[in-house]
């Protein structure tokens, strides 16, 4: 099937499949998809339980361009067993942050310095609930080969993580979502590490629902996300305002967009234990009584409001590192 | 005679650490927070006569302030108060010379970090994430890191207290050590496949089953511990072969990526591989037109 990448930038992203993210918001024609459908290399784990399986895996990787960068993507299937990762697709997603990082020491090689117009850009766009139940041990295993692949490409690779597609970064996947140095979501983004059935099971459905919508959206949704400063950029839901968002900040230096990321030194260890203590003290008991905390006075209407007239009026935690 | 270490972390660093030298919430010149993460077990010791740090947790320690937070469960206050750990440790030799930076050892025995509502609300993700980029930290700057497991090592507790080491050692199951993401009876549930299915792959293929054994089968633990006893010279022998392969340069054969080369070794996650060499032909092939 040939992609118009045309057609796909006026897209929702929300409804666009991994491969069409992934194709969509590289520069036209430019993504190289790395072991591909064509190769078939599916779960063996799956195959054996007697459960579909994927050509792909229920992932898009591959190498392509924006302007004179070299970009590493992953692109999660949340429509393939709820986009968890297992050992195959799990290997494709380690691999592939793994060939940023060999990319640019290679540059650094050749060229002594790597320019900031041609660093290695790495894009990972997350749909995924973390672990893989049927490969559970591999999938957990795969984590930290990311986790540590992300935290080698710190100061060298920026690393973008995207989260507004169906199911958002959950289980593990959440903190590989939050290890980057920029986090991008539409209004659908979803970040957390356990699923609201859990939660429910463990605090009791009193204080935690899981089949109240708005509850879940608040609590681990882009909004009150963006609130707190750990997604960066709300935009609206087309591959193209993606694409635009991205484009408009791989050339600057690496220092300026490792700016924004939220973890990995001594200093953000001690900014992130302050918002934890402040939760205590103030015994929070609902995302809005944080939101409130930091200057939000509308917080019933924030769930409700358009996206332009939330980031028009929304107050953000204020970051000292 | 031990049955089990579960909940017993105070006995294993008895059996572990040169006798009564554990300072609890002392590293270096550094003075952690005391009333911070109760739960949490940090400090120095002294092993084989050398100076250490021990990141444990003691099951029995609750935190008043989040009600998710008991039985060896990890939370916020614990995944930044380990952070604070890794990175006084750092500090505490920051003039030494990188083959002379002391060992940083892990007991494990966690369930898996907190599932609560407030833990979402202000970040649970971004705790175990910057605790586990710190474990990185302290392997750069040249610390050995040696995780045991003597207890539970399930899930996202395990990501972020251990699975980072330069080495995993762990005692087996006939000492109780639980090591899996959940139980076969949970996975049987929620992928719907019946449980006696299950437990018949479970003997061909180590991917999904619950226990030490079928990690190290996977390559996720470097080295069986027999019993409580061995303990401590398992983790000394460890801390050395860290350090020479450090000094001769390879790195490679240390942590999370060479355990995948040993997981193959042993006959798991041979997809894996398969999948990494397909990926770096292709892109050799492309890289002309990268760089």
């Amino acid at each position: 099937m040939k992609i118009n990448w045309d057609d796909l930038q006026s897209k929702s992203f929300y409804q666009a499949t991994a491969r069409e993210r992934a194709y969509g918001m590289l520069d036209k024609d430019t993504f190289k998809e790395l072991l591909g459908p064509r190769d078939k290399m599916t779960s063996p784990h799956l195959l054996i339980l007697g459960e579909a399986v994927e050509f792909d895996d229920g992932i898009t990787v591959g190498i392509g361009k924006i302007k004179k960068h070299p970009v590493f993507v992953v692109s999660q299937e949340g429509k393939f067993v709820g986009g968890a990762l297992g050992e195959v697709n799990g290997a494709k997603m380690a691999y592939t942050l793994k060939l940023a990082l060999k990319t640019y020491e290679k540059m650094k090689e050749k060229y002594g310095t790597v320019p900031d117009d041609r660093k290695p850009i790495c894009i990972v766009s997350f749909d995924s609930g973390g672990v893989r139940l049927h490969e559970a041990n591999a999938g957990l295993l795969m984590h930290s080969e990311s986790m540590e692949t992300i935290w080698e490409l710190q100061n060298k690779v920026p690393y973008i993580a995207i989260t507004g597609s169906t199911i958002g970064a959950y289980g593990a996947q959440g903190f590989v979502c939050l290890s980057a140095d920029v986090v991008i979501a539409n209004d659908f983004g979803r970040i957390g590490l356990t699923g609201p059935e859990v939660i429910q099971q463990e605090v009791g459905k009193d204080e935690f629902d899981a089949s109240d919508r708005a509850l879940i959206w608040r609590t681990m949704g882009a909004r009150s996300k963006y609130i707190l400063g750990d997604v960066d950029y709300l935009i609206k839901d087309t591959i193209g305002t993606f694409r635009d968002t991205i484009v408009n900040m791989v050339d600057e230096p690496m220092s300026k967009i490792s700016k924004t990321r939220k973890v990995g030194s001594p200093q953000l260890v001690e900014e992130n234990l302050e918002v934890v203590k402040l939760a205590a003290e103030k015994k929070i008991k609902d995302s809005k009584d944080l939101w409130k905390i930091y200057g939000n006075e509308n917080v019933d209407e924030i769930p409700e409001m358009s996206q332009e007239k939330f980031l028009s009026v929304v107050k953000r935690r204020p970051r000292r590192h | 005679m031990i049955k089990s270490l579960i909940g017993k972390t105070d006995e294993a660093i008895q059996l572990i650490f040169d006798k009564d030298t554990f300072q609890e919430n002392v590293i270096g010149n550094t003075r952690l927070d005391k009333d911070l993460a109760p739960p949490v077990m940090v400090g120095q010791a002294m092993i084989d006569g050398e100076v250490c740090s021990v990141l444990a947790n003691n099951s029995k320690r609750p935190n008043p302030r989040f009600r998710v937070v008991y039985s060896g469960i990890l939370g916020m206050e614990e995944a930044y108060k380990f952070s604070q750990a890794m990175y006084a440790t750092i500090e505490a030799d920051k003039e030494r010379p990188k083959d002379k930076k002391r060992p940083i050892v892990l007991l494990i025995d966690t369930p898996g970090n907190s599932p609560g509502k407030i833990e979402e609300i202000v970040g649970m993700t971004k705790g175990t994430a910057s605790y586990q980029f710190a474990i990185e930290d302290a392997r750069l700057a040249g610390h050995p890191v040696i995780g045991l497991i003597i207890g539970r090592a399930v899930s996202g507790g395990f990501l972020c207290h251990g699975l980072l080491s330069d080495r995993i050692l762990a005692l087996p199951a006939e000492y109780g050590t639980i090591v899996h993401v959940m139980p076969t009876t949970s996975i049987a549930v929620i992928t719907k496949i019946p449980l006696e299915r299950l437990n018949e792959l479970v003997k061909t293929n180590p991917v999904f089953a619950s226990g030490a054994e079928y990690f190290y089968d996977l390559g996720g633990i470097d080295e069986m511990v027999k019993r409580p006893e061995d303990m401590r010279a398992a983790i000394i022998k460890s801390i050395k072969e860290v350090r020479a392969l450090r000094k001769q340069g390879k790195e490679d054969q240390l942590g999370i990526w060479h355990r995948g080369v040993v997981g193959a070794e042993r006959g798991g996650r041979q997809k894996r591989m398969e999948a990494i060499k397909k990926m770096q032909e292709e892109y050799e092939k492309m890289l002309p037109e990268l760089i």
